[in-house]
Formats: C-alpha cells, structure tokens, sequence
C-alpha cells in the first residue's frame, strides 16, 4: 500500500524540462507552458540552457576560453532569471521553477538535453521550433526534429 | 647535435647532397621560424634540431581559380635524410563561411591539427606528420609530402566515357571511398572532425595506393549535429566520383538539354543548387540504390544521414550490388 502511494505522489509531481537558447521560439515555448500549465497545481518545471562552448580550437588562450565561457554563462543566468519570472507569474509556486546552466561542448544538443530529462525524471520535455532552413537543418541539425524521433519514456512539446 | 651549430659551409655540403649543382645557392641563411614572411625560397629553418632546406610556397586552387599562394606553407627538404617535407606555419584565422545561403563561424586551429596528427600517428589513411613550436611558441607542422595523385585528378582519368568509366572503374573508386568514409569515422569516433572535406584533400599515396586525408586545421561551430558539415563534404565527393566530376545545370543546359528538361527542383543538390544530385536521370544505368543514397543530399531529402555509420551502412549495401553486377 505504501508502495501505491509513492508511486501516485510521484505521478502526481509532474516535472517538465523547458530547454531554451535567446531564440524568439524558446521564449514562445515558455510562454506557452506558462499558459498553458500556469497556475495548475502538481507542476514543476526545470528551465535548462545548455551553453554550446565551441572548444579550444576557437580560442587564442585558455583565458580568452574561460572569459568567453563566464559572458556566455552569465546571460544564460540572466535570461533564465526573466523566464523564471515569467512562470511564477503565471502562477507557478517559486520553489517548483528551478533552473539549470550547463555548459558543455556537446556532439549532440538533443542528447544533453535528454540526458536531463532522464536524471530529473522529467515527463514533458518542451522545446522551441526554429524554422530552420533545409540547407541549415541539412547542415547542422535541427534539436525540434531529433528530439522527437530520440526520445523515450517522456512528451516532447515543441512549440511553433 | 643542433644543427643551428652548422656552419654555413656545412649546410651547403648538405643541400649539394640533394639538390642539383645548378640550384645550390651561393650563400644560405638561417632564418628565425617566428614570421613565415620572411623565410623565403632557399632560406634554412632549424626545427627540432633538424636543418631545413625551404623550397616554394604550397598553392591550392578549386573551382577553376587561379592557384592561391599559401605562404604559411612551404615546401623543404629535411637535410638529413633528403625526404621532402611541408612546413606548415600557424595560420590563425577567424572568419565567416558563406554557404548555400548560409553563413557561419569557422576558425583555422593549428592545435586541432596538431591534435589529430598525433591522433593518426602510423595511419596510411592520414598524412603523417608531427607539430612543434616556431620561436614564438606557435604550432608548426612538420608534414610528410605525399606523393600521388587528389581524388579529383583520379576521376577525370579513369575511363573512355561514363558508362565506361561506370562499370570498369567505378566499383574500384567506391571501395576505395568506402574506406574514406571508414577515416572519417575514425575521427568522429574520437569526437574529431575533418573540418574541410574536399576531392582535392584526399590524396591518393602512390607508394602504397591508399587515399590519404589532409588538411584537418579546419574547425566550424556546429550546433545540433557535429558531423553534419562533415558528411555533406564526403557527400559532395560521392556524387562527384559517381557523375565522373560534378553534373552542373549550366552543362546541361548547352550540352544536353533533353537531360536539362526532365529534370525538377527535387533532383538537385541541398546546398549547390547548380549541382545535379540524381544522376540516374543523367545516366539511368546507376542503380537505384546508390541514387538513393545521392538523394539524401538533394533538395527533396526528408531524412538526413547523422553519422557515417549510417552511410557506411548503405554504402556497403550498394557495393555488393555493384560488384555482383
């Protein structure tokens, strides 16, 4: 019985991963989970931003690199402090709107991304829609379009 | 020994060793390997220890230009073994690549090719070579020259016409792009990439018949997938051994146009959009299942190759067929 009861407090706490970048379509998607999920009780969300740092091969020194990577992590705190607010206006409570900075230097966005989800037990993963361009998506990939071909036990939500 | 302590009687025993009497030059200097604009044909640099005898400048020409002069790049001769050598000097560059329409960040990183010489150390699939540090602390590559022939050059050889060339050559040339793309492979599997994919990067090593992969300074920012720029690049030299040298619209147009009309949107390449990629409609003998693989890099492609494994999956496919054929 106590087990039932474990498992229903878990599947009650819905926790949904929002991974966003300064893109106007990563603020679309936490808009829409503010509106959408705002103000329901049994939520709660990690905003994820995940700095793409491009290695040493871009950088003259290790200092230029890690001054680079301090700017970069900065903005990223900066801008999810905004949609943090956003949320919480929406009517989240502020202990279930957590965030999270990553920086990483990764093959694959998509796979830090659901990496994450696993390691929070995240049940929705929400991303934004780029509207890349076929030669762009050719080129480099587009994290819409392979999040939801490699993702597993989860939702994906992703926003126009 | 340092061979900074060679008199300059000395050296000039040394070249006469190995060039010919009319080209030993009168007097040599010792130049400092700090600034590769002053270190001129017939100048010695000291690396390592070891004298080095500086022929011409490299050149790299594509697309019909005019060769370009690289002047971070000369051609020497080790004085100690005679073996010809590329120097390669740091040549820091940060710039935009345009592209299709795209624009990007790229960077030429003599660290990353220093990284990856070690990486390919005994490999006959890479150039070989080692790095060391010029007197201002920079990386310079101290590479081997490879003797042979680019893959391009190999192409337009090979062959009395297409059809020829298709069913007497080709399955030779895809074995042999098989094993290219297996180099590649090596690299991604070590979180590397190439950097700069190119026909003419891929040189034919006439002492042993295998293509060997140079030029690995290049770096691009990638966002979702690392390799995508990668395989486009090995995609690009798959249709042009597979059309015996790029099939471009303008071509068509004055010299076949009965092929020019039957073509569509749909049948041309994602990012050159002069560039024909279904080239069974150009020669209806490729099989359908080596087009189907050209299509992946054409403008109707829904689904992308993300690894080379995925290539290498197809590819093996397509040369069972082809050589059963």
């Amino acid at each position: 019985m106590k087990k039932i009861l474990e498992t229903e407090s878990k599947t009650r706490d819905k926790h949904i991963l929002v991974a966003v970048d300064p893109s106007e379509s990563s603020k679309r998607a936490v808009l829409y989970v503010a509106d959408f999920v705002g103000g329901f009780p049994g939520f709660t969300v990690t905003l994820l931003s995940i700095i793409n740092e491009p290695g040493e091969d871009f950088f003259e020194t290790d200092d230029e690199r890690k001054i680079w990577i301090s700017n970069a992590t900065e903005k990223s705190v900066t801008l999810l402090g905004k949609y943090r607010q956003i949320l919480i206006q929406s009517g989240f409570p502020e202990e279930k709107v957590k965030t999270r900075v990553c920086v990483d230097a990764p093959g694959s966005l998509t796979e830090l991304i659901l990496s994450f989800q696993c390691d929070l037990n995240c049940c929705t993963v929400v991303v934004g829609r780029h509207h890349k361009s076929k030669t762009e998506e050719f080129l480099f990939g587009s994290i819409s379009s392979r999040i939801i071909h490699d993702a597993k036990n989860c939702a994906i939500w992703v926003v126009e | 020994m340092n061979a900074i302590n060679y008199t300059e009687q000395e050296l000039l025993q040394m070249i006469s060793l190995w060039i010919p009497p009319e080209r030993i030059p009168r007097k040599v200097m010792i130049k400092d390997t700090a600034n590769f604009f002053r270190v001129d044909y017939d100048d010695i640099v000291v690396l390592k220890g070891i004298p080095y005898f500086v022929r011409n400048n490299e050149r790299e020409g594509r697309f019909g230009m005019e060769d370009e002069q690289k002047f971070w790049v000369k051609r020497a001769i080790d004085l100690l073994t005679g073996r010809v050598k590329i120097l390669k000097w740091a040549f820091k560059e940060r710039y935009k690549s345009r592209i299709g329409g795209l624009v990007f960040d790229c960077v030429r990183s003599p660290l990353k090719e220093a990284r990856i010489l070690k990486l390919v150390r005994g490999r006959e699939d890479f150039v070989q070579g080692e790095s060391t540090k010029d007197s201002a602390g920079n990386f310079l590559r101290i590479l081997d020259y490879i003797r042979g022939k680019t893959l391009d050059e190999t192409v337009q050889l090979k062959g009395k016409n297409h059809e020829d060339f298709f069913f007497n050559h080709y399955p030779g040339l895809l074995s042999e792009f098989i094993a290219i793309v297996k180099s590649i492979k090596f690299l991604h599997d070590n979180g590397e990439k190439h950097g700069d994919i190119r026909r003419d990067h891929l040189i034919k090593d006439s002492r042993t018949g295998i293509y060997r992969l140079i030029d690995f300074d290049y770096n691009y920012l990638h966002y979702e997938n690392k390799f995508g720029y990668d395989l486009f690049g090995l995609g690009n030299v798959l249709i042009h051994i597979t059309g015996r040298g790029d099939i471009t619209t303008q071509d068509l147009l004055h010299n076949a146009p009965d092929k020019f009309s039957r073509l569509t949107e749909d049948d041309i390449n994602i990012v050159f959009h002069n560039r024909v990629t279904n080239l069974k409609k150009i020669y209806p003998y490729i099989p359908e299942s080596l087009n189907r693989i050209l299509m992946h890099f054409s403008t109707s492609a829904r689904v992308y190759y993300n690894n080379t494994m995925e290539l290498l999956e197809d590819l093996g496919e397509v040369r069972e067929g082809v050589l059963a054929s």
